[in-house]
């Protein structure tokens, strides 16, 4: 009985954490999906979905039951097996960073001490699944987009990593909720070079414009997702959204305070909500960008990572290791 | 056709890519076959006619004025600047004199035609090369002159506007208003291209020093129109041949010394302000008189003999060439179309190339997959 | 560019030169060429700065007739049509090794008219589909084929150069 107990508000908190993670990824799908159409049509002088709802706010919902009731269609060369298995494990284990991330001081499902590398452990199984996908679809422009997506994100982890590991000497942990409760001032005001940094590998982490390479329409009609219809393209879709909201989150958690901000009743819950509005600022920014620049080209793209982003991370990181020392 | 069984056996790292007919940057029907290595295309072959309608054989089986329509559906693009080639055609092979104000009509309506492809190359350029936003803007202008047009000629895309000896409809003081209306609002929305679009660090990085060639290789591959003027060439058939009343304007042709998809860019981009020089010239002389040539045989009969027009198509050199054995109907029409030279080009122009800058160089033809079809 | 040097050269070159008035016919010289001067015409041709427009088949009754129509970059108009015949058994010569544009070209004349360039580095139907080599569409019947008189421009007095260049331009422009 006593260990029933001692069990049960363990057990809760893990169901509590599964279904919030859930509902963040339906819910951040659904209003990210909105808001980037809805964003993209202002942006060019046209009101975008209208016709559902007020304002077109169901429109998300008529898509997603539109999308369900869609064939997913496997080509008959594919290698069956990978196709189905991609979507899959390109969404599941984008909810599981959701798990450590500090919504609020109490709204953390684990608050683990390295919260930073499960982080990049696991948002790093998303691309195998792009590769698994481009390859099991066995379409060459999938296959141009699957190594697109590797080469790229591989590259871009590195400058990532590094401009957070300035932080993290700073601070002394991996835990975010540590960095969160380290910071009297935000960081970006003392790590601006890190935040520059980490907002570029964002979008190339997160296969945006401009650096949308791996799924570039005018290029690879639409790369590693060419062959995917129904749920099997929203699921990529899905994990895309999902994986900006991760990446807006940490730069919340590292750069802009987390959860602070104007106190509000019961800050310890409330201060979730100065936490979603600075994540949905940057995923803002991120439709911004998107709609407003042109591609760039792929060696373009290796060329800034490798000679520009890496060297300047490292530089930063140096600076601060030595500040931090003295 | 490329050898499939070779590449696999001897060449086996390099393969195929099969880019169209339905790919989003062939802009049509175009299928172009590249021999890629890894990103790289080593060797291009552009495969045609996939669109071909036998416009050459439809002509020789109806009385010549009656082809006026099929012209339009060659380049959708530059629908009235195609019906003035050929009507410039027939008028010069049976000596019918053009009303001047029928000619300055012509000319107004042919630039008004010329910008709206232009700003649709411009729009659907950028959206070849990622840039999701300005079609959105350029196709905002286009419009307003597709209205214009469609007042006037009573269709959007596929005019049949002009007759043999002038116009089918005069212009009215409301077309004159809104295209002097329409001249101050694109001149007022250059800021906005120049400062967002032309600009933009990541487009010039794409588009300069990609798909270099020469005046050298325009003239063995008989490349005309923005991209021979990229090169540094001043050659535009409106002052080389000056047809219709263009001599009677003031304007200037723009160059660009590069030779790359950056100048052939620029040129067009400037090419928009020079049109409007022209239409803003001609709205101010626009003399008063008849709209057609009052005694146009309602059978024409044109005399035996070979004919040629060529006009300044938005994409380059236009030719027509009649050969008539002395009925109403042409014994032969050929049809040079710019795009057809201009493609021709590619597989030389992109050879080596990342297969981003092939999309760019594609785009940097402006092609209209139609008219090299026909 | 100089138009006299030029006309020399095409009459070094065998072939018979005739000044056409443009207002009338669009073009500026008429140059006949034998097949064999026809390589030879197509290099003086790129030498002089001239660029190919196009190149078409007519077919007529004793043979095919084939028109290079040239024009010049320079600022002097100058619109020139090269013609030759070929006979169904017959080829030309190819002049895709001197304007690579030629190369098309006279794919669509081989796809159209069955005219067999020869030397072509690959003579395959173009537009046509790959089935389709032997449709040659453009062929006249033979109900109505002309002679190649017929469709030839009708000078009032012989055939004098002159007459045709006092002939009062009619056109539009």
């Amino acid at each position: 009985m006593e260990t029933l107990n001692s069990i049960t508000p363990e057990l809760i908190r893990i169901v509590m954490a599964v279904v919030g993670g859930v509902v963040i990824v339906f819910g951040n799908a659904l209003v990210m999906g909105y808001l980037e159409r809805k964003l993209a049509g202002h942006f060019q002088r046209r009101p975008g979905p209208m016709e559902v709802g007020f304002h077109g706010i169901l429109q998300l919902l008529i898509d997603g039951v539109k999308l369900m009731g869609k064939q997913l269609v496997v080509p008959a060369q594919a290698d069956k097996k990978l196709f189905m298995l991609a979507p899959m494990l390109s969404f599941v284990p984008v909810f599981l960073p959701l798990l450590v991330i500090p919504f609020s001081d109490k709204m953390q499902a684990f608050d683990l001490d390295v919260g930073l590398l499960f982080i990049l452990a696991v948002a790093a199984i998303n691309v195998l699944a792009i590769l698994v996908g481009g390859w099991g679809s066995n379409n060459k422009y999938s296959l141009f987009g699957a190594f697109r997506s590797v080469a790229q994100n591989v590259a871009y982890e590195i400058p990532m990593l590094i401009s957070l590991l300035a932080i993290v000497f700073m601070t002394n942990t991996f835990s975010l909720k540590g960095i969160v409760e380290a910071q009297n001032i935000w960081f970006v005001v003392l790590q601006p070079v890190a935040f520059l940094i980490y907002l570029v590998c964002m979008v190339a982490e997160t296969n945006r414009a401009p650096f949308d390479l791996p799924e570039a329409e005018s290029e690879l009609t639409a790369g590693f997702h060419t062959e995917y219809s129904g749920m099997g393209f929203s699921l990529f879709m899905m994990a895309e959204y999902t994986n900006m909201f991760i990446c807006c989150s940490i730069a919340t958690v590292f750069f802009l305070g987390g959860t602070s901000g104007i106190p509000l009743p019961y800050f310890e819950y409330t201060g979730a909500i100065w936490f979603v509005a600075k994540v949905y600022l940057l995923m803002f920014f991120l439709v911004w960008i998107r709609w407003t620049y042109p591609r760039t080209r792929f060696d373009q793209l290796m060329n800034l990572c490798w000679k520009y982003l890496i060297p300047f991370s490292l530089v930063n990181l140096l600076i601060t290791v030595v500040v931090v020392k003295l | 056709m490329m050898n499939v069984d070779v590449l696999q056996d001897e060449r086996h790292h390099r393969f195929v890519l099969n880019m169209g007919p339905q790919h989003p940057s062939t802009h049509g029907v175009l299928r172009v076959l590249l021999e890629m290595e890894g990103e790289y295309a080593l060797e291009l072959q552009p495969v045609l006619g996939y669109g071909h309608r036998c416009h050459e054989k439809i002509a020789e089986y109806k009385p010549a004025k009656n082809f006026m329509p099929n012209t339009a559906r060659m380049d959708y693009l530059g629908a009235l600047i195609y019906n003035h080639g050929y009507a410039m055609l027939l008028e010069r092979a049976c000596g019918i004199e053009v009303p001047r104000r029928a000619e300055y009509i012509r000319v107004i309506v042919d630039e008004l035609n010329r910008i709206q492809s232009h700003l649709l190359w411009l729009g659907a350029y950028l959206l070849d090369l990622g840039a999701f936003t300005p079609i959105m803007y350029s196709f905002d202008d286009r419009e307003e002159i597709l209205d214009i047009l469609e007042d006037i000629t009573g269709s959007r895309l596929t005019y049949c506007y002009m007759r043999v000896g002038g116009v089918c409809k005069d212009i009215d003081d409301k077309f004159v208003s809104r295209t002097r209306a329409f001249i101050d609002r694109l001149r007022s929305r250059y800021s906005i291209y120049e400062e967002l679009v032309n600009g933009n660090v990541i487009l010039q990085k794409r588009l300069i020093d990609v798909g270099d060639y020469t005046p050298e290789i325009c003239a063995r591959y008989g490349v005309t129109g923005p991209l021979l003027r990229g090169t540094g060439v001043e050659y535009d058939l409106r002052k080389a041949e000056s047809y219709s009343v263009y001599s009677e304007f003031d304007f200037e042709i723009p160059t660009e010394q590069r030779g790359d998809s950056w100048a052939s860019y620029n040129v067009r981009y400037r090419e928009i302000e020079q049109s409007l020089r022209i239409i803003e010239q001609a709205l101010d002389k626009l003399p008063e008189g008849d709209f057609i040539a009052p005694k146009v045989p309602k059978k024409l009969k044109i005399p035996a003999g070979d004919y040629n027009s060529s006009v300044e198509a938005p994409r380059g050199e236009l030719s027509y060439y009649l050969v008539s054995d002395g009925s109403d109907m042409p014994y032969r029409l050929k049809i040079r179309t710019p795009s057809y030279c201009n493609l021709s080009v590619l597989p030389e122009m992109c050879k080596g190339m990342m297969i981003a800058d092939v999309v760019a160089c594609m785009g940097a033809l402006d092609l209209v997959i139609p008219e090299i079809d026909r | 560019m100089n138009v006299k040097q030029i006309e020399k050269k095409w009459q070094g070159l065998g072939a018979k030169v005739e000044a056409v008035a443009y207002a009338q016919t669009g073009y500026d010289y008429d140059v006949t060429l034998t097949p064999e001067s026809l390589h030879g015409f197509a290099e003086v041709m790129l030498a002089e700065g001239f660029y190919l427009v196009d190149l078409m088949a007519v077919h007529v009754k004793p043979a095919i007739e084939v028109v290079y129509q040239f024009a010049h970059f320079g600022g002097q108009r100058c619109r020139v049509m090269g013609r030759t015949f070929v006979d169904a058994q017959g080829a030309l010569p190819t002049i895709s090794d001197v304007f690579q544009g030629a190369n098309w070209h006279e794919r669509e004349a081989r796809d159209f008219h069955g005219v067999v360039f020869a030397g072509h580095p690959n003579l395959q139907p173009l537009i046509l589909a790959e089935e389709d080599v032997d449709l040659k569409p453009l062929l006249k019947d033979e109900k109505v084929l002309k002679d190649v008189a017929a469709i030839r421009r009708q000078v009032p007095e012989a055939e004098a150069p002159a007459a045709e260049k006092a002939a009062k331009p009619e056109a539009a422009n």
